[in-house]
């Protein structure tokens, strides 16, 4: 039982609930950057990984999820003036509804597994696969481009929070190769998203639509 | 210094993206010229790599590398000819994209780490996201919008699918590197479910990359919209990039005792696949999106042939190498198609018999090739996936491979024969100079010349690979 990572970890839980809710793309670029802060601080409150290399490592993760990746779709945002709703294909009500059920069905799950190391804080595992699902919900739910590029962020610090806390023989160099993919690949995103806004004058994914069957 | 082959490509792409196009096009070609060299010298020497926790030289790896060497050697001097023809700006990111994917798709066959496997293989999609958008109109940015979003969900999950493996390992109390061949060894002590859960994820999430239905809306756009050369990559290599994950952590599996269920799913994907390939095929009214449905349909049959085992694992490999070798060439022709008639839409072509005569019997003879039909390699590689089903039991399975591959053909033949044949009004602007068809002849000709005779050290290298996913006569 670990007091503080679980009280932190159910205001991740809250802010999944806030993201559903909300309808304006800064508060949820916001919320992307706080869950960014505390996914990345998690492993060192938990505690295995008390070394230079360690604290460094968390540091650099902090300041590329909580800091640049959330910047960079700040700037793809007011570079081409974006400010607009994010166009849900789910209702807001019906969103946050289906939130709370995701929430309640991750702790179900997460219950009838048994990771060795989850006896280290009861939220963990509950909290990660919130945040996979979510993300996933984002991705379908919304129409607007940068939501779901939120979305995809998303699903990738749920899939980090899996990852560090539980396999132990992580190496640095590694995860510092993963992360460097995920920021290159939201970078990516935020300059397409840009040539998007620019050809279509809009980010609604209804207009992507011509290539089909 | 294995290292050297993809460190090469990646400091001149680098580079490239600097230099004038008259310095540009010759860079290309050179270090294409260089990747086959270096490839060659590992076939050869078979050294040590310098960081072993991360790398290792496999024979399903070394496969691929050479596929990789070869057609990207081929398709560089397609590539100096094709922009000459065709109107692309901003060649300097063009051709420095290029060189990066060739960089991290080299990656991909040598990595033998887990994790390392999945940063190349979600590299190679944002080296080629670029390449895509070459032609900077609003549907190429759709085609790239979809391949960038939909590859690195999908990739995600695979990310998710090697952390459930490393719980596999701590739950089993194992304690080994975090590498495919070291994993191997000790398959027998990770814990199945965690195991099965990592190689489902895994399997979603490469073979969203690789093609396999229902997760394959991505790749007709791609490949339709991007430029041929970029299109024969993409199809020839990344597609085999991707499988390579799945084979190695299906190798996981086989060694785990766990073939039975890796290789039910394998089959299912496999035969949706091939189904989704077939009902889109017939009705398909671009050539290119033609050409990218029957990738899927040949994604579909190699992994259901790798599910099937024994004789089918060794057709899949077959398969897979002869799928990049033919499929590279039909791409890079369409690119001829596309230089001559200006459209993508089959309508607008026709006569190609005497409008580009030479471009003609490339296309024919990647139809016949492509269909399964003699003297080419598929045709023996199909055979066996089929024999390899029966011989296993798998009589539905095999039933419907074959009925969809008649449906496919048909439907390909169809076309084909519009093309060749049809009359046409349109006025052809393309001379056919020798650069713009001999790759593909080249292509076509080592898929003929592989199908009568396959040297000893390559035979013995494909025996290697497949029978560690327990597969072999």
């Amino acid at each position: 039982m670990n007091i503080p990572v679980d009280m932190i970890l159910s205001l991740v839980l809250l802010s999944v609930l806030f993201s559903f809710g909300s309808s304006r793309l800064p508060g949820l670029i916001k919320v992307l950057a706080f869950q960014g802060v505390i996914v990345s601080i998690v492993p060192l409150v938990i505690g295995h990984d008390l070394t230079t290399g360690g604290v460094l490592f968390t540091l650099i993760t902090l300041i590329i999820r909580g800091i640049v990746i959330p910047l960079c779709i700040y700037l793809a945002i007011k570079k081409v003036a974006i400010r607009r709703e994010v166009e849900p294909i789910v209702g807001y009500h019906a969103s946050l509804l289906a939130g709370l059920g995701l929430i309640v069905a991750a702790v179900v799950v997460s219950h009838r597994f048994e990771v060795p190391s989850s006896s280290a804080s009861v939220l963990l595992l509950p909290t990660a696969i919130a945040l996979l699902m979510a993300g996933m919900f984002l991705l379908m739910a919304r129409r607007n481009a940068i939501a779901m590029v939120l979305g995809y962020i998303m699903m990738e610090n749920g899939i980090y929070l899996v990852g560090t806390t539980f396999s132990v023989r992580a190496l640095h160099i590694v995860e510092f190769g993963i992360l460097l993919d995920v920021l290159a690949g939201v970078m990516i995103m935020a300059v397409i998203l840009q040539n998007i806004k620019q050809t279509f004058d809009d980010v609604d994914t209804a207009l992507l639509r011509t290539l089909k069957e | 210094m294995v290292e050297l082959v993809f460190l090469i490509p990646f400091i001149t792409g680098v580079v490239a993206f600097f230099l004038p196009r008259s310095i540009g096009r010759p860079l290309l070609v050179f270090t294409g010229a260089m990747h086959l060299l270096l490839s060659i010298l590992l076939w050869l020497r078979k050294p040590e790599p310098l960081f072993q926790a991360y790398f290792a030289i496999t024979p399903e790896g070394m496969l691929s590398l050479l596929v990789i060497s070869l057609l990207f050697f081929l398709i560089s001097i397609y590539t100096v000819g094709y922009l000459k023809a065709s109107d692309i700006k901003a060649e300097n990111i063009f051709i420095g994209s290029m060189l990066l994917f060739l960089s991290t798709m080299t990656m991909v066959t040598l990595s033998d780490h887990i994790m390392v496997m999945w940063i190349a293989i979600e590299a190679t999609t944002l080296a080629s996201a670029p390449l895509i958008y070459t032609h900077r109109t609003a549907v190429s940015l759709e085609a790239t919008w979809k391949y960038v979003l939909i590859c690195s969900v999908g990739i995600a999950m695979a990310l998710l699918g090697s952390v459930l493996i490393t719980i596999a390992m701590d739950v089993g109390q194992v304690d080994a590197p975090v590498s495919f061949s070291a994993l191997t060894v000790v398959a027998t002590r990770l814990d199945p479910m965690w195991l099965k859960a990592g190689f489902a994820f895994i399997l979603v999430g490469y073979g969203t990359k690789m093609g396999l239905a229902p997760m394959h809306t991505w790749l007709p756009d791609a490949h339709s919209e991007a430029p041929s050369p970029v299109s024969a990559l993409l199809s020839g290599v990344l597609l085999n990039c991707a499988y390579l994950g799945i084979f190695k952590t299906n190798k996981i599996m086989v060694a785990a005792g766990l073939e039975d269920f890796s290789g039910l799913i394998l089959m299912g994907f496999g035969l949706a696949s091939i189904l989704a390939a077939g009902t889109f095929i017939l009705k398909q009214t671009e050539y290119k999106r033609l050409l990218a449905y029957s990738s899927i349909e040949n994604m579909g049959i190699i992994a259901f042939g790798t599910g099937v085992g024994g004789l089918g694992a060794y057709g899949a490999i077959l398969c897979l190498i002869h799928h990049s070798l033919i499929k590279s060439s039909l791409f890079l022709t369409s690119g001829n198609i596309l230089l001559g008639y200006g459209s993508r839409l089959i309508e607008n072509t026709g006569n190609m018999v005497n409008r580009m005569p030479k471009t003609f019997v490339a296309f024919f003879s990647g139809f016949v090739a492509i269909s399964g039909l003699p003297p080419f390699g598929i045709f023996i590689g199909e055979l066996f996936v089929i024999m390899g089903a029966f011989k296993a039991g798998h009589y539905t399975g095999a039933t419907i491979l074959i009925l969809s591959l008649c449906v496919i053909f048909a439907g390909f033949a169809n076309q084909a024969m519009k093309i060749s044949f049809n009359t046409s009004e349109t006025t052809v602007g393309l001379k056919e100079k020798a650069n713009l068809v001999w790759p593909q002849y080249a292509l076509l000709s080592t898929s003929l010349v592989l199908c009568f005779w396959i040297p000893d050290i390559l035979y013995r290298t494909i025996m290697n690979a497949v029978t560690s996913v327990g597969g072999g006569f």
